[in-house]
C-alpha cells in the first residue's frame, strides 16, 4: 500500500490546465519531495490529494482509499500561506482545528497542551494568536498539522521564516514522526533540504511529472560528472571549454560540470600549472539544484 | 455533521464573547430601560420639599384666588407651596419688600410674589427668589397669578370664571384603530413602535449579513480557510458559519424581545408607581409584534447572509468588499424608501407585491403586519417565497464559496462567476 497513489490526474480551470496526466506515487514511511517551479501545479496537486479539489480525470488513492472526506482526517497539512484566527486564543484555535480532524475536544485539548510545551509555547497557550511573533505563529501552525497524529503529513515550505534553532526543532520532530511511521510530503524550493531529507522526489513542470523516483538512484544515473573545487587565486584556470560544460560559481567555491568523457585529472593539472591553491577537490554527483534547473529549462527550450 | 457543529460552536462562541456583542445586546436594552426609568424618576421629583413663599398683594383681594392656583401637591403628598405670610395692600410697602428680601437672602423664605397696583392694566408681577431656574415652580405661579387676574377681570364684567371654562372647553379627536381583536386607542405610540421594528430589522439584517461576509473574508485573508478546507467540506463550512452567526442574532433577539415583553407587561405598572396620578402609559405590545419580526428576521437573514457570504468569498480585500456589497446593502436601504407606500395603503396591489418580493419582504411584510395585518395566507406566501428563494440562493452561494475561498487576486467577472458554478 502506498501513502499516495495518483494516476493520470488532470485538473483544468477554465482554459488553464493546472495538472495534466500527473502520476505521483509516495511510498509509506518516506520523506517525499514534491518539487517544481512556481505555477507548476504543485499546490493544485496537493489540494487534490487532500480532497479540497476533485480531479477532472484520473484517480487518487490515499493510504489505500480513494481520496474523500474520510481520507481528509488522515492528512495533516501545513499550507505555504500561513495564517490563523488572529483574535482567538492559541489553545482554542488548535483544539478547534484538532477537533475538525476528528479528535474529541478533550483529546485535542490534552494533545495541544503537550505540543505547546514541546515547542516552547506553553506560556502562550492562553494568549491571542495576534500577540505571537511570526516564528511562534508558524510553530503553532505546525502543531495544527500534526496534532491529530496523521499518518500522512503534507508540509509546504515548513522552514521559511524560522530561525536555525526553530528550523532544527521542526526538522527533528519531522524525523521523529517519520520514525513513528508517518509519511511526509515536503514541498519546497530549497534543494539542499530536499537533498538532505528526502528519500524520493517528483519534479513537476507544467502539470506533469518530469522526473520521479528514488533520489539516490536519480543522482546516480547522472554519474559523478561534477567537480566541486575550493580555491584561492585566479579562476581562469577553468577556461577549458573542451573539458567543462558548465560552471557554477559561489565565490570561493565553484562547481564544474564535466563534458561526457572528460578526465577531472586534467582540471587538477591546469590548476597546479596556473599556481592556484586548492583546499578542496571533490568528484561528485550533480547537485539536485542543477538537475532541477536542467530539467525545467529543457522543458522551456 | 459533527464538523458542522464544531464550526457553528466556534462561530457562536467567539462572537458572543466579543465585547461589542455584549455591549450592544445587554447594553442597549439596559440603556433604554435606564433612560426610561430616569425620565420617570426625574419627572416625578420636581422639588423635594414644600416651598415657603409669601404673597404681597398691592392691588388687594387677589391673594385668595392666587392661593387656589397653588394647591398642587408633591409626589409624597405634602403641599408644594407653604404660604408663610400674605400682605394685602401693606401700608409701608417698601419696608415689607425689604424685610421679605432679607428673609429670602437668609434662606428663611424660598421666595415672594409681588403683585403691583397696576396689575390689571398691564403692569408686571414679580417673583423674587434665589433660584430663578426652577421652571416648574415658575410655571405654576405664573398660571396661578394669571388665573387670578382673569377671574378678577371677568368678575368686573359680571361673569364667573367657571362660565369661561365651560365656554372654552376643547374637544379632543380620538384615533381608534380597528383591529381583529377589537379596538385599541391610538395615541401615536404605535407608529413609533412600527418604525422601531423596521429599524431594528434593517440594522440586524445588515449587521448579521455583513458579519457573515466579514467572517468569510477573514478566513480567506488569514488563509485559515486552506486548513479548514482540508478538514471540512466547504458547504459544511458555509452552513456552519451561517447557522453560527444566526445563533448569535437569535440570542440577541431573544434578549431584546424578552426585555420588550417585560417592559410591555410591567412598564406601565412601574411608571404608575413612579408617577402616581400621571396618565397611564400605553406600553402594551401585541404578541405578533414580538413573534413576526423574529420569524421574518430568520428568513431574511438566511437570504441575505448567503448573498453576503458569497460576496465575502469573491473578493480578496476589505476595499473590494465595500464596492461589491453596495447593491445588496442598497436593497435593504430601499425598504426605507418603500415603507411609506405600505403605510398609506397597506392593501394596495403595490403593497402586496412589495411584501412578496423576497429581498424586501423580511422588512416590509413585518411593517405591513404592524400597520394592518394582512390575510394570513399572504403572510405564509411571503414567507414561502422568501424561503424558496433562499434555498436557491444558498445553493449558488455554496458553489461560489467553494471556488472563491481558494481564489486570490483579481475579482471574478460575472462570466467567470457563472463558470465557477460549473466547477466540480
Amino acid at each position: 500500500m502506498q501513502a499516495v497513489a495518483a494516476d493520470h490526474v488532470t485538473k483544468r480551470f477554465d482554459t488553464v490546465v493546472a495538472v495534466s496526466g500527473l502520476d505521483l506515487h509516495v511510498e509509506q514511511g518516506a520523506v517525499f519531495g514534491l518539487l517544481g517551479p512556481n505555477g507548476a501545479g504543485k499546490t493544485t496537486s496537493l489540494r487534490m490529494i487532500m480532497n479540497i479539489l476533485v480531479p477532472d480525470e484520473g484517480t487518487i488513492q490515499v493510504l489505500g482509499q480513494p481520496a474523500s472526506e474520510r481520507t481528509q482526517d488522515l492528512i495533516g497539512y501545513l499550507p505555504e500561506e500561513r495564517g490563523l484566527y488572529n483574535k482567538m486564543k492559541v489553545r482554542e484555535v488548535l483544539v478547534f482545528l484538532g477537533a475538525l480532524k476528528g479528535l474529541s475536544e478533550a483529546e485535542a485539548d490534552a494533545r495541544v497542551r503537550v505540543w505547546l510545551e514541546r515547542l516552547g509555547l506553553g506560556e502562550w497557550s492562553e494568549k491571542r494568536v495576534s500577540d505571537l511573533s511570526k516564528g511562534m505563529q508558524q510553530k503553532v501552525q505546525f502543531i495544527a498539522a500534526v496534532v491529530h497524529q496523521p499518518p500522512l503529513l503534507i508540509l509546504d515550505e515548513p522552514f521559511t521564516g524560522l530561525d536555525p534553532v526553530n528550523a532544527t526543532l521542526i526538522k527533528d520532530i519531522m524525523l521523529d514522526l517519520r520514525e513513528k511511521g508517518a509519511t511526509i510530503i515536503l514541498s519546497t524550493h530549497r534543494m539542499e533540504q530536499v537533498e538532505m531529507m528526502c528519500d524520493a522526489i517528483c519534479l513537476v513542470n507544467h502539470g506533469r511529472a518530469v522526473l520521479a523516483g528514488d533520489l539516490r538512484a536519480i543522482k546516480k544515473s547522472y554519474g559523478k560528472n561534477t567537480v566541486r573545487i575550493e580555491y584561492t587565486g585566479d579562476s581562469n584556470f577553468l577556461d577549458l571549454p573542451e573539458l567543462v560544460e558548465k560552471l557554477n560559481h559561489f565565490g570561493a567555491v565553484v562547481e564544474v560540470k564535466l563534458r561526457p568523457g572528460a578526465d577531472p585529472q586534467e582540471i587538477l593539472k591546469a590548476a597546479v600549472a596556473r599556481g592556484v591553491r586548492l583546499t578542496r577537490f571533490e568528484l561528485m554527483e550533480p547537485p539536485l539544484n542543477d538537475i532541477f534547473i536542467e530539467k525545467v529549462s529543457e522543458a522551456h527550450a | 455533521m459533527r464538523k458542522i457543529w464544531l464550526v457553528i460552536k466556534r462561530e457562536y462562541l467567539t462572537r458572543v464573547r466579543a465585547r461589542g456583542f455584549i455591549l450592544s445586546t445587554v447594553g442597549l436594552p439596559l440603556l433604554s430601560v435606564g433612560l426610561f426609568a430616569l425620565t420617570l424618576a426625574l419627572a416625578s421629583r420636581k422639588t423635594d420639599h414644600p416651598l415657603k413663599i409669601s404673597i404681597v398683594d398691592n392691588l388687594g383681594g387677589l391673594t385668595a384666588e392666587i392661593q387656589k392656583g397653588l394647591q398642587e401637591k408633591l409626589p409624597d403628598g405634602r403641599p408644594r407651596f407653604q404660604l408663610v405670610s400674605t400682605w394685602d395692600r401693606p401700608a409701608p410697602a417698601d419696608m415689607v419688600h425689604e424685610k421679605l428680601t432679607r428673609l429670602v437672602r437668609d434662606g428663611q423664605l424660598d421666595g415672594f410674589l409681588e403683585i403691583p397696583k397696576g396689575v390689571l392694566t398691564g403692569e408686571d408681577a414679580a417673583f423674587r427668589t434665589l433660584n430663578t431656574q426652577d421652571f416648574q415652580t415658575t410655571r405654576v405661579i405664573t398660571r396661578a397669578v394669571n388665573n387670578a387676574i382673569i377671574a378678577r377681570r371677568l368678575n368686573d364684567r359680571g361673569m364667573h370664571i367657571d362660565d369661561l371654562d365651560d365656554i372654552l372647553h376643547r374637544v379632543n379627536l380620538n384615533l381608534v384603530k380597528v383591529t381583529k381583536g377589537g379596538e385599541a386607542e391610538e395615541n401615536g405610540q404605535s407608529a413609533l413602535v412600527q418604525l422601531s421594528i423596521v429599524m431594528i430589522l434593517y440594522v440586524t439584517l445588515l449587521v448579521y449579513g455583513v458579519m457573515t461576509m466579514r467572517s468569510v473574508l477573514e478566513e480567506k485573508t488569514t488563509r485559515v480557510v486552506e486548513i479548514l478546507a482540508s478538514s471540512v467540506r466547504p458547504v459544511y463550512l458555509l452552513t456552519g458559519k451561517i447557522l453560527g452567526v444566526a445563533a448569535v442574532g437569535l440570542t440577541q433577539y431573544l434578549i431584546w424581545t424578552t426585555t420588550a415583553a417585560l417592559i410591555s407587561t410591567y412598564g406601565a405598572a412601574v411608571g404608575a408607581t413612579l408617577r402616581p396620578g400621571a396618565s397611564p402609559l400605553n406600553l402594551h405590545l401585541p404578541v405578533s409584534y414580538l413573534i413576526y419580526p423574529v420569524i421574518f428576521f430568520m428568513a431574511g437573514y438566511f437570504l441575505y447572509a448567503s448573498i453576503y457570504a458569497s460576496i465575502g468569498a469573491m473578493v480578496s480585500s476589505e476595499e473590494e468588499l465595500q464596492q461589491v456589497q453596495m447593491p445588496v446593502t442598497l436593497a435593504l436601504v430601499a425598504c426605507f424608501v418603500l415603507y411609506p407606500i405600505i403605510q398609506r395603503a397597506p392593501n394596495s396591489h403595490l403593497a402586496i407585491f412589495l411584501t412578496m418580493v423576497p429581498i424586501f419582504s423580511p422588512i416590509l411584510m413585518v411593517f405591513r403586519i404592524t400597520v394592518q395585518t394582512p390575510p394570513f395566507w399572504q403572510i405564509v406566501l411571503s414567507l414561502a417565497i422568501c424561503a424558496g428563494t433562499t434555498v436557491v440562493v444558498i445553493r449558488i452561494a455554496a458553489k461560489i464559496y467553494r471556488v472563491g475561498i481558494l481564489m486570490y487576486g483579481k475579482r471574478p467577472s460575472l462570466m467567470e462567476l457563472l463558470r465557477w458554478l460549473r466547477y466540480t
